[in-house]
């Protein structure tokens, strides 16, 4: 890719004369802050944006894909941050989709498919049973299968945006993994991400964006995670030190929460738990074992069959979502795109959601829109948010963006409990650190935390207790002193603390 | 009771049950396809007027069917093309083509025929009844099938290859993935607007076919708003058949004998009251279906609520 530059039909400045070149079997990473411009750039070769300058050649030949077929059949294939698949459909039938093998003329040859898709997933040893339904699988599974989509479609550019910001810790290490098997076989990778760790596990050459520029490019091999991180954020990453809790009274009580899912499938089987004032709580676990729907009771999204839950002395369980906030409970969900923000919906509104009824932004029913305006661009502003005016759509703003507004609006109103899951995810290290600091400031100020991450170091460094999920149960609490990754892993695994 | 005037009820049922079944599948096809299309009374409707009146001109039924189905087909296009390409409101859209194809039929009734209110003429050419070889000779068996028209025997294959469309061919499975998630299909190149223009059209075809198997079937006639909220039946059907052409048979037969059940009990029972049978069928059949998914919906709703209230 040689000088592309970007503009957005906003005025957006995305890329600025951009090269980018890639060697068959090398694992390129593309790294920056959030707002980069990194997606765009991929768009683009991937055929879904159109630069606004520059060219893009493959084994010499100047290439313009006017969309991502053009793309696909000169071999770039790209698994997207947001899946393309149909939930209802079988694995296989989802990888064969648009070049379905047929018997006669017409008719569809699912035999046929799920005979070349386990080859496939055979031979670039992706293990995945392509009997299953998509909508059963977890995300580790469901980006196999986007990937053994592109497989099908014999790209030989593979591009991955943020892969493994959706995936548990175990799901990384495999997916890591197949870029080294998928790059052994001859295949040339393009490799998005916000965790320097990855980088430097697979990656040969590693470019670093700011501002929609080239800032570097160096060998993995020739740097080190501290020098990245510098020059993507322009400056140097200190660990913060933190200080001693000082818990004061229960917030947030739990009693022994019991839920059946569908077909008698215990969810939670008895789970206990409380948060204090001035208080970190973390709860660990492989995803999948109850922490979302734990959370879901809490936040009244649920109900659970039996047990109690009693936020800052009165009895929650039961109530709506509306009356549960106003208690004094604010959520940032761990899906941004789905329960995070509507990504249709004005910044504004995004802003405003869940806090419309409160006086400081409504006068007897009617919305103090100048009130609110004033009030949103100073948060975002406090929160470094990258965009162009607050009418903008939500689904415009760049992954990370989009994550740190949510984060300010429902920090922004100091509930007494507030609960955060997987607060970082998507987003830079610079803002991963300013969200740390947003943290530990409201624990100071007395709030009571509950966090739920996947990423355990997030979740050691944050935490001042621990509680470890396994099957729908808690296994296990730990504090701040006790926690290490060995011990909280063994009771994550179903383990338990004295092995 | 008499076992003949049973089976003659049923063979009456049989009759009633085309015209609600060619509407459930139109309905089914589009909502496979992700449209939402409350235009299928006023597709209906447009095939019963334009079947009479080719059938009045040329004395040809089958150029009368032919008509009937392109009629369907291009109001189902004038549905498609504001709701798909200009994204038009599906519940405005179908209103007012409803509307307007009941006015556009009243007003041509007159103008072509001038008459108001129905139109019957000898002149006008029956369809031909099947004579099935060896049930006709059978006693029991000739009642139940007696009278039936070419057209409802093929409604029957209708859904049947309908349902092998959907589930069995590679176009199929590409319209249900325009119904399931557009994204998908257009980053495959796969256009959803095509595709669900297409279905709407192909339920206007289906719902001509029906709309002139009502003119056409029992009686040879037209009058003014005779679909009488057949297109919405068939919504219905559909939705109890869960939008699968072979269970939407099911469902139709149903609706079917409602319908006949209301015709034969008529001088029994005051009228008003067994004519609103099919209805209050309707309304009860949807609620006792929509109770029992309701518990299998909970689990997604739940996981698709907003987390902001
Ligand atoms: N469709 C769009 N319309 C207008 N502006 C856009 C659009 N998509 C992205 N932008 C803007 O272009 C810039 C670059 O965005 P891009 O998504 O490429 O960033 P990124 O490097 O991928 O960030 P992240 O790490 O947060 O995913 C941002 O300022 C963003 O707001
Ligand atoms: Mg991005």
């Amino acid at each position: 890719m040689k000088h592309i530059t970007k503009i957005y039909g906003n005025g957006v400045l995305a890329n600025d004369d951009m090269n980018l070149e890639l060697a068959e079997s090398e694992i390129l990473a593309v790294v920056g802050e959030n707002g980069a411009g990194k997606s765009t750039l991929m768009k683009i070769l991937y055929g879904l944006e159109h630069p606004t300058a520059g060219e893009i050649y493959i084994r010499g030949e100047k290439q313009v894909f006017k969309n991502p077929q053009d793309a696909m059949k000169s071999g770039i294939g790209m698994v997207q941050q947001n899946f393309m698949l149909l939930p209802p459909f079988t694995v296989a039938e989802n990888i064969v989709y648009g070049n379905e093998p047929r018997k006669s003329r017409f008719l569809f040859d699912r035999k046929k498919a799920k005979a070349e898709v386990d080859e496939l997933s055979e031979r670039y040893g992706l293990g995945i049973d392509s009997n299953l339904v998509v909508e059963d699988c977890p995300v580790g599974l469901q980006q196999r299968c986007e990937i053994l989509k592109v497989l099908y479609q014999n790209a030989d550019i593979i591009i991955f945006d943020e892969p493994s910001a959706v995936l548990t810790p175990q799901e990384v290490d495999s997916l890591l993994d197949t870029l080294r098997n998928l790059a052994k076989a001859g295949k040339s990778i393009i490799l998005i991400t916000h965790k320097l760790n990855e980088v430097m596990a697979v990656s040969d050459r590693c470019i670093v964006m700011r501002g929609g520029k080239h800032i570097a490019t160096v060998k993995t091999s020739e740097t080190s995670t501290k020098e990245l991180s510098a020059m993507m954020v322009g400056r140097e990453i200190v660990d913060a030190k933190i200080p001693q809790a000082t818990p004061g009274k229960t917030v947030l009580e739990v009693n022994d929460l019991v839920k059946t899912g569908e077909a008698g499938k215990p969810i939670l089987k008895g789970c206990s738990l409380h948060v204090n004032e001035g208080e970190i709580v973390g709860i660990a676990g492989v995803s999948g074992n109850g922490q979302t729907e734990l959370l879901h009771t809490i936040v009244g999204l649920m109900q659970a069959d039996s047990g109690n839950i009693v936020l800052d002395g009165k009895e929650i369980g039961g109530l709506d979502v509306r009356s549960i906030r106003e208690t004094g409970c604010a959520y940032v969900p761990e899906d941004r795109n789905t329960m995070g923000c509507a990504l249709k919906a004005t910044l504004s509104e995004t802003m405003l959601m869940a806090h419309q009824y409160e006086e400081m932004f409504n006068h007897k029913g009617i919305l103090k829109h100048k009130t609110a305006a004033e009030r949103f661009t100073a948060l975002l502003e406090q929160y470094d948010v990258k965009y162009s005016t607050l009418s903008q759509l939500s689904g415009e703003l760049s992954g990370g963006n989009l994550q740190k507004l949510i984060v300010a609006r429902e920090m922004s109103h100091h509930a007494k409990l507030l609960i955060v899951s997987e607060p970082t995810r998507g987003v830079d290290i610079g803002a991963m650190e300013f969200i740390h600091n947003q943290i530990l400031k409201q624990r100071a100020e007395g709030g009571a935390i509950l966090l739920v991450s996947s990423d355990l170091t997030e979740l050691l460094k944050l935490s001042d207790r621990i509680y470890v999920m396994y099957d729908g149960f808690i296994n296990g609490e730990l504090k701040r002193a006790e926690a290490k990754p060995e011990n909280v892993g063994i009771l994550m695994m179903g383990g338990s603390a004295d092995d | 009771m008499d076992i003949n005037y049973v089976l003659s009820v049923v063979n009456s049922a049989l009759r009633s049950t085309t015209p609600i079944l060619l509407a459930a599948l139109a309905s089914a096809i589009c909502t496979r396809s992700g449209v939402f299309n409350v235009a299928l009374e006023g597709q209906m409707l447009i095939g019963s007027f334009v079947g009479i009146a080719v059938n009045w001109v040329t004395h040809s039924p089958t150029l009368a069917v032919l008509a009937a189905i392109v009629a369907g087909g291009l109001v189902g296009a004038l549905v498609g093309i504001l709701q798909v390409r200009y994204n038009a409101a599906d519940m405005v859209v179908g209103t007012s083509v409803n509307l307007l194809v009941g006015a556009l039929t009243a007003i041509l009734l007159f103008v072509v025929f001038g008459v108001k209110g129905g139109f019957k003429d000898p002149a006008l050419v029956p369809l031909p009844k099947v004579k099935l070889p060896v049930i006709s000779e059978i006693p029991y068996l000739s009642t139940l099938f007696n009278n039936l028209s070419p057209l409802d025997y093929l409604s029957y294959v209708i859904a049947i290859v309908m349902y092998i469309y959907l589930f069995k061919t590679v176009k199929g499975y590409h319209l249900l993935s325009v119904g399931v998630k557009r994204e998908a299909a257009e980053s495959m190149g796969i256009s959803a607007v095509k595709t669900r223009i297409a279905a709407v059209i192909a339920s206007g075809c289906l719902c001509g076919y029906g709309g002139v198997a009502l003119s056409m079937g029992q009686v040879t006639l037209f009058a003014e708003n005779m679909t009488a909220g057949r297109g919405f039946i068939g919504m219905a059907a559909c939705n109890l058949g869960k939008n699968n052409p072979i269970a939407i048979i099911f469902a139709s037969l149903f609706f079917g004998f409602s319908d006949a059940f209301a015709a034969t009990t008529q001088n029994t029972i005051p009228s008003q009251l067994t004519q609103s049978v099919p209805y209050i069928a309707t309304i009860l059949a949807l609620i006792v279906f929509s109770r029992k998914r309701k518990k299998k919906a909970t689990k997604t709703e739940e996981s698709k609520a907003e987390a902001v209230s």
